[in-house]
């Protein structure tokens, strides 16, 4: 049984479909950068939504037995495959047997399948008691006709509907942190309640006829204090009406404050509501650019690269700069990139990350260097300093590239006295101002290009120069490469000439461009 | 007769900008206003360094500076340095003036003060990170000119009277047999740079500058052999 259980958890463990088609469940369910949990969201909202319209017609009208069974059966079986699958990915039990299994073989203490097992189980458990979970289990109970009551639980298909929403988690987070303040209240109240309620059941039950329990007199306190006043009941008594009195102003006193407690949390976190927005606008599939302090070059770097640049994020401390940011259109968050997590967040495949360390503080940057390069070696990195003795250590924190702002304008500048035609052509071809820009066209498999000669390709009947073939094998530079080169995948080809040639040259060559 | 150029600030810029033309063979004047930099930079072996009130123009006007010098404005104090400039500007209209700014305003008043060629600190950086980025190879390319590291480098070619190219068409020279490519010429009658793969067929004039990429050799030989001293 024991080796059966570790057999299963091993070959779980080591099946990359198992994992696949889990993650897949996992991320359409639970990650809303999915881009097709938008459609798995609104079918789901249109069942829950039919089911309740169903439940409100059928209180005055029969209805057709297709009817019912689609809203009993068809709908309720989609829910409870709903809450299989989520009870599945909330945690990987297979996983933590073949940990501990590893680590006690490793320690070659006796493997005991007990802990893991009760662990995950115990995770499990604690799935099922949250909010959501529960709220999904109670919207699948209608299902059982025997049971009329349990029709009422349709209600919690209207619950459900919140689960589609992130406005519910938000609004759980956001009272959440104000739980302290909270409880005080509710205990509060409920001292308050109790209070008055066994004082008006003490004072009146003989003398007002509409107390007779103390649940009359309970009622009466919360009715009376929550400011609802319904007047069924009401003190006849001096002494009954004294207690009102006191009632009274501690409600308008509790109620007033609690509201206040609930719109400081929400304009407290309304940035960070803000934010949530910002970071589900990245894609984590596509190329990401992290770029760190917004700053006078990163909004240089904006402007050169607004069109090119989909997929970004700019990390900020500074609130002020913030709100500039969004103002002018720009993905930001307040987020100070220093910090362990700032970075983290983002983990998609770290291979085409990018990160700009562009803070104009020296420490810091070197700082979300390191951050970054502690994340994964993939990760390209490149720092300003503005000292230019730092250059080493930002090397040895992990930077591809360091900028030293100083140092690259006085280089343009000397360029551009000592060779004034050769800066205008370089600032020129570079930038792209004028007709003739220098692209690097790389080659990938399937590209027409690729092993082809050099002289098959008549670059300069399609008004292009080639420049120069970095080649993939070497990773060497070859200048004005000889005729009979051959193109091999993953060269770059560096070729100069007008954007619609250039457009032209990909059309013919290039496979899905 | 040497190049001549006056730096006008020897702080964070001036230091480097000093000492890189004087690699490049310029004979260098450094103008400073402040005292503490005057002395840094005649401890860095910079002889011709005047210490004067930059915002005196009678002072200015002795400082000899003749119309084919290049003025570089990089003092450290932005507002001193954009008066300079207006102030050169009105004693030598026809001057080149060089300047670096630290931001999209400075620039703008820089350039309204007159300055022919402002260098954006920020805006060459964002274009280099751009360029790290979007054109790896090409970046690595053109960073190795500059630094010089590479065998590989631009170079403008002047076109003299008695060179042998005078007249022919710019698509019937072979610069490929000669191991280099032609980029783009700067024509002498409009002074504008046409890139070569624009595909126009230009016939090559006395005082078109050329200008091309190849193997130090190669560009050599290729200078020789228009029997001109090649500019770059």
């Amino acid at each position: 049984m024991k080796q059966l259980l570790i057999d299963i958890a091993f070959s779980l463990y080591n099946s990359p479909r198992y994992r696949g088609i889990k993650e897949f469940f996992d991320s359409i369910l639970n990650d809303s950068r999915n881009s097709y949990k938008k459609y798995l969201d609104l079918m789901m909202i249109f069942f829950i939504i039919s089911s309740i319209i169903i439940l409100i017609y059928e209180v005055q009208n029969p209805i057709p037995e297709w009817l019912a069974y689609y809203d009993i059966y068809f709908i309720s079986f989609l829910f409870l495959i709903e809450y299989l699958l989520r009870f599945w990915v909330s945690n990987d039990i297979h996983k933590l047997i073949v940990d501990e299994y590893q680590k006690s073989q490793f320690i070659g203490k006796r493997f005991r399948l007990r802990g893991p097992l009760k662990k995950g189980i115990k995770e499990k458990l604690s799935y099922m008691i949250t909010p959501g979970a529960i709220i999904d289990i109670l919207a699948i109970l209608p299902a059982y006709r025997p049971l009329r009551i349990l029709r009422f639980f349709v209600l919690f298909r209207v619950f459900k509907l919140l689960r589609y929403t992130k406005s519910l988690n938000q609004f759980v987070d956001v009272l959440a942190n104000k739980r302290f303040e909270l409880l005080t209240l509710l205990f509060m109240l409920f001292f308050v309640v109790s209070a008055s309620g066994v004082a008006i059941y003490v004072l009146e039950e003989k003398v007002n006829p509409d107390i007779t329990t103390l649940f009359d007199a309970l009622y009466w306190a919360l009715v009376t204090i929550s400011t609802v006043g319904y007047g069924d009941i009401s003190p006849v008594t001096v002494e009954g009406r004294t207690v009102s009195m006191a009632v009274i102003v501690s409600g308008m006193v509790m109620f007033s404050f609690a509201t206040s407690v609930i719109v400081s949390a929400f304009s407290e976190k309304l940035d960070k509501l803000k934010e949530r927005k910002a970071f589900d606008r990245i894609d984590p599939r596509k190329p990401l650019t992290i770029i760190c302090g917004y700053g006078e070059l990163c909004k240089m770097f904006m402007e050169y690269n607004e069109e090119e640049l989909e997929n970004y994020i700019i990390l900020e401390k500074d609130p002020q700069r913030v709100k500039e940011a969004t103002e002018n259109g720009y993905n930001a968050i307040r987020e100070d990139a220093t910090s362990q997590d700032a970075l983290r967040k983002y983990n998609g495949s770290y291979d085409n990350m990018v990160v700009l360390a562009l803070v104009s503080n020296d420490i810091e940057n070197i700082y979300i260097t390191l951050n970054a390069r502690s994340l994964s070696r993939k990760i390209t990195i490149i720092s300003r300093t503005s000292d230019k003795r730092l250059l080493n250590k930002y090397k040895l924190a992990g930077a591809n590239h360091v900028i030293v702002p100083d140092d690259v304008a006085n280089v343009m500048l000397m360029m551009a006295i000592s060779h004034p035609t050769i800066y205008k052509a370089s600032h020129a071809i570079l930038t792209g101002k004028h007709m003739a820009v220098i692209d690097e066209i790389a080659a990938r498999a399937g590209d027409h290009f690729v092993g082809k000669h050099l002289d098959d390709i008549h670059f300069k009947e399609q008004k292009l120069l080639l420049v120069g073939i970095e080649q993939n094998r070497t990773r060497e530079f070859l200048f004005n490469p000889q005729e009979n080169i051959l193109i091999e995948e993953g060269d770059v080809l560096l070729v100069m000439g007008t954007h619609l040639n250039l457009e032209y040259f990909k059309e013919i060559y290039k496979v899905g461009n | 007769m040497k190049k001549q150029a006056f730096v006008f600030g020897y702080g964070k810029h001036g230091r480097t900008m000093a000492r890189d033309l004087k690699e490049n063979n310029f004979r260098l004047v450094i103008v400073e206003s402040d005292e503490h930099n005057y002395a840094a930079a005649v401890e860095d072996g910079h002889l011709n360094t005047q210490l004067i009130d930059v915002t005196d123009d009678d002072a200015l006007q002795k400082l000899s500076i003749d119309r084919d010098d290049k003025l570089i404005c990089i003092m450290d104090d932005e507002h001193l340095n954009v008066f300079l400039t207006l102030s050169l500007r009105s004693l030598y209209p026809d001057i080149t003036i060089y300047s670096i700014s630290n931001s999209t305003d400075t620039a703008q008043k820089l350039k309204m003060a007159g300055a022919s060629r402002i260098i954006d600190l920020y805006e060459v950086s964002a274009m280099k990170i751009h360029n790290i980025l979007k054109k790896p190879v090409a970046t690595k390319l053109l960073d190795s000119f500059l630094t010089n590291e590479s065998e590989i480098s631009f170079a403008e070619m002047f076109v003299c009277e008695d060179s042998g190219l005078v007249g022919e068409r710019s698509s019937g020279i072979d610069f490929a047999s000669h191991g280099i490519l032609l980029v783009g010429i700067v024509e002498a009658r409009n002074d504008e740079f046409v890139f070569a793969t624009h595909g126009l067929d230009h016939s090559i004039g006395t005082g078109d500058i050329l200008v091309v990429m190849g193997k130090n050799n190669d560009l050599r030989v290729f200078g020789e052999q228009l029997k001109c001293r090649s500019v770059s």
